[in-house]
């Protein structure tokens, strides 16, 4: 990765007019920096305030050369994490996937009415620019973890003659234009691939393209609006937030404004009016002028102390065979930015997801058991509880005491069992809550089967870094490869009798021996340092 | 700490244990390999032609190397010399692409965990766990080394480096230097008859930085060994009975201070002619 003051960043800088004394450092003062002290000189305000000349940059010129930096960092950060092949596979890998959908789309469009899933398409993107935006306010930890002191072009401003609203600015261009070309494009792409098969017209896929990019935007705007407001007021939030759901209950219900009221990029698909997209528009821009404009940065310098509650901690999870790392990961989650809650919520909201759409499939597939159904994809999405537990450390923090790769790995394995719990306790509370009490038992040793098959799957392909590991295409794939046959067949079989899903307790044995192969897999190789 | 004998500080509330317990004795007792093959049993490190590549870089060359029980050896060398590698592949942290490497008499390729069980190492970046205090690392390391006093080796620790006011303080809010502090301290928790450390005093203060030089000193008189790698050259002429410099991965002079003194007028003129090769100024 790049570090600020390197690369682009330090050309940046190099660049002086004519007449600058050489050696003057560019650091400048906030009082230096007044604009009306300044002259402005090819793209440089030269600032003579007294004997010491200060160097700063136009807005322009600050903004493209921060802009072109921060794409840099950007590819940067991705490209050291998975490899420059590895991550310029993904995209492909996008267009890919995208293409094989539409082009099954035939199959299921009696099950997921093009209506519906075209609306998932958009929410899918907002989330998506949601958590993009996310990540670029809040996962300094994150970047620490995974760089040791990572510095970004982002957190630069207090060692560098630039200012927050500058940086902000180039970093929702950055945003902008990097996950567009990433992230939608080549999935449009792959729409626009299989489109003359399909008999999909390509004016719709234009369209889509369009619409699911500012919805994409519109998540990124919203987010860099409301971590604006939190900063300023976490009361004012709580407002705004209440508001917005006032406003949505009125818009659905005495207004009904439907869906092109509620989400404009979606009703900009259905009815692309001028009008519309000036309101999406809108929608989009003024939060981040507003984020802008009302930028507050708070660097947070508090030291955290907490009371030693780790002995107390291992001493109640004496019955594991690694105590004291299953501990370590609790405090972990538990101290980290969001808490414990984080990982129940994360969680939670897929599960949700898919309980809601077994029970819409169900109208059209009456032969399918919600709850096996259910038991089945949950086993799969609770492996992701794996990517969690080692969210908070590298093995680079043990690699120098007597403890081995795949130690650690099984401590991870006890933590993720434990976790599992909560996996059981929905799982429970939907067979109780359903009346199917009496499928709970194949239902729970179906999950704990595909639960156990794919957290070993996924430890075997992203060992110690799932999270990152994932993202490579050449790590992702065979990691579909491995889990997708199982998941179809599973569900498949359990179609005509859900006792049938029974059958994978044989994946048991073979989530079994694909541990004892990751365990020789990462304990000959080195681990990856990022 | 004053009022305490030297000998009472260097050596932690026990002192070293150079030979370890039963476990360890048993192990060291066998004759194996080249330990016995003509390389005297008090060689802590024994190093033969080791070279580690990243890809087309080679970060350590051919290097060949032994360090004698109760020596505290530098390994001098520029930035980006192959320092780091070098104590990486001596504790198993990385394999070597070529050669042997022995530490304790145990094979660092074969029994890596091993070897860490028996020295201590302070890595180069301070990476103790964000999320536990700083007390509460040590007793972590304190369990996976399953050190039975580690509650009066970790109040020695505060003491010694005057940090017990962050004991209750995460780890990732600690300062560089404080966190130094604590790398140093799990280093010696175990009381190993080797250490290891990586930029021992690069984020301290003089003050810190003269206590842990005498206590690095003190505790090579009481039996120990240390392995420091730096590119401050006052620290290895100051402290080291011996000094190899390092130039783009190959060993290009080892000897003792008085040694390198007598060949080249100083540790820094001796460090300078082993390094002139890429400096503007030779």
């Amino acid at each position: 990765m790049q570090p600020a003051g390197s690369g682009p960043m330090r050309e940046l800088f190099r660049k002086s007019p004519a007449g600058i004394p050489k050696g003057e450092s560019p650091g400048a003062n906030a009082e230096d920096n007044s604009p009306s002290e300044n002259r402005q000189a090819e793209g440089l305000v030269v600032n003579r305030r007294g004997e010491t000349p200060v160097v700063i940059l136009s807005k322009r010129v600050l903004t493209n050369s921060l802009f072109e930096a921060m794409l840099k960092e950007e590819w940067r950060i991705h490209s050291t994490m998975f490899g420059s092949a590895g991550f310029a596979l993904f995209p492909l890998l996008l267009v890919a996937i995208a293409t094989a959908g539409a082009l099954m789309w035939p199959f299921f469009s009696d099950l997921l009415p093009p209506l519906t899933a075209v609306g998932l398409l958009h929410g899918g993107y907002l989330l998506a620019g949601m958590s993009v935006g996310g990540f670029g306010l809040f996962g300094r930890e994150v970047m620490n973890r995974r760089f040791g002191q990572a510095s970004l072009i982002a957190y630069s401003s207090r060692s560098l003659p630039v200012s927050e609203r500058a940086i902000l600015t180039a970093f929702l261009l950055k945003d902008t234009v990097y996950y567009l070309a990433f992230w939608v494009l080549p999935f449009v792409a792959g729409l626009a691939f299989a489109a003359p098969f399909i008999g999909l017209p390509l004016p719709l896929v234009l369209r889509l393209a369009a619409t699911l990019s500012l919805s994409f935007l519109l998540g990124l705007s919203l987010v860099f609006l409301l971590s604006t407001i939190y900063v300023h007021s976490p009361r004012a939030l709580l407002a705004l937030f209440i508001v917005a759901v006032g406003a949505a209950i009125i818009l659905a219900g005495p207004v009904n404004a439907g869906i092109v009221g509620l989400f404009p990029p979606l009703g900009l698909y259905y009815q692309p009016t001028p009008l519309l997209l000036l309101v999406t528009l809108l929608l989009i821009i003024v939060p981040s002028a507003i984020s802008v404009r009302f930028l507050k940065v708070e660097y947070r310098e508090e030291t955290r102390r907490y009371p030693g509650t780790l002995d107390n901690l291992a001493g109640r999870l004496a019955w594991l065979p690694d105590p004291y790392l299953v501990a370590k990961d609790a405090l972990d989650l538990n101290r980290s930015e969001g808490g414990a809650g984080k990982v129940v919520f994360s969680f939670l909201f897929p599960v949700a997801f898919i309980w809601i759409a077994l029970f819409v499939l169900h109208r059209f597939i009456p032969m399918l058991s919600p709850l096996m159904a259910f038991a089945i994809l949950l086993g799969v999405v609770s492996s992701t509880i794996y990517n969690w537990v080692t969210e908070f450390d590298l093995f680079s923090s043990h690699a120098f005491l007597p403890v081995e790769v795949k130690t650690v790995i099984r401590g991870k394995l006890e933590s993720y069992g434990l976790l599992n719990l909560v996996s059981v306790a929905i799982l429970v509370a939907a067979g109780l809550g359903t009346g199917q009490a009496g499928l709970l038992l194949p239902a729970l040793l179906t999950f704990a089967s595909l639960s156990f098959y794919a957290v070993a799957v996924t430890v075997y392909v992203g060992g110690l870094s799932p999270s990152v590991m994932l993202y490579n295409a050449k790590v992702y794939v065979p990691y579909l490869g491995l889990i997708t046959p199982v998941l179809l067949f599973t569900l498949f079989v359990s179609l005509p009798n859900p006792w049938f899903a029974l059958t994978s307790l044989v994946l048991i044995p073979a989530g079994w021996f694909v541990l004892k192969k990751a365990f020789t897999k990462w304990s000959t190789v080195e681990q990856p340092g990022f | 700490m004053q009022g305490k004998g030297y000998r009472e500080i260097w050596a932690g509330p026990k002192g070293p244990a150079q030979e370890g317990g039963p476990v360890r004795r048993a192990r060291l007792a066998k004759p194996a390999g080249f330990a016995y093959g003509g390389i005297p049993l008090e060689h802590v490190i024994e190093v033969q032609n080791l070279t580690k590549t990243y890809g087309d870089v080679t970060a350590v060359s051919h290097v060949t190397l032994s360090v004698r029980k109760g020596e505290l050896f530098g390994l001098l060398g520029p930035n980006g010399s192959g320092k780091t590698t070098m104590i990486k592949c001596l504790t198993g942290q990385l394999k070597p692409t070529e050669g042997a490497v022995r530490v304790m008499g145990i094979d660092a390729v074969e029994e890596p965990v091993r070897v860490r069980e028996l020295v201590g190492i302070t890595p180069e970046q301070e990476t103790p766990p964000s999320f536990l205090t700083a007390e509460e690392y040590l007793r972590f390391v304190g369990h996976i080394r399953k050190i039975p006093d580690i509650g009066e080796q970790v109040s020695f620790w505060f003491d010694f480096l005057e940090f017990g006011d962050k004991r209750d303080v995460l780890c990732k809010d600690l300062s560089r230097g404080t966190r130094q502090k604590l790398m140093v301290a799990q280093a010696f928790l175990h009381r190993p008859g080797l250490v290891l450390i990586d930029e021992p005093l690069i984020n301290l203060d003089p003050l810190m930085q003269r206590r842990i030089k005498d206590y690095l000193v003190g505790y090579v008189k009481g039996g120990g060994t240390v392995f420091i790698s730096t590119h401050i050259l006052g620290i290895a002429e100051e402290i080291c009975t011996r000094i190899g410099i390092i130039h783009r991965g190959n060993l290009v002079r080892q000897g003792t201070v008085e040694e390198l003194r007598a060949a080249s007028r100083s540790i820094e003129e001796a460090f300078l002619d082993a390094t002139r090769g890429e400096r503007p100024d030779a």
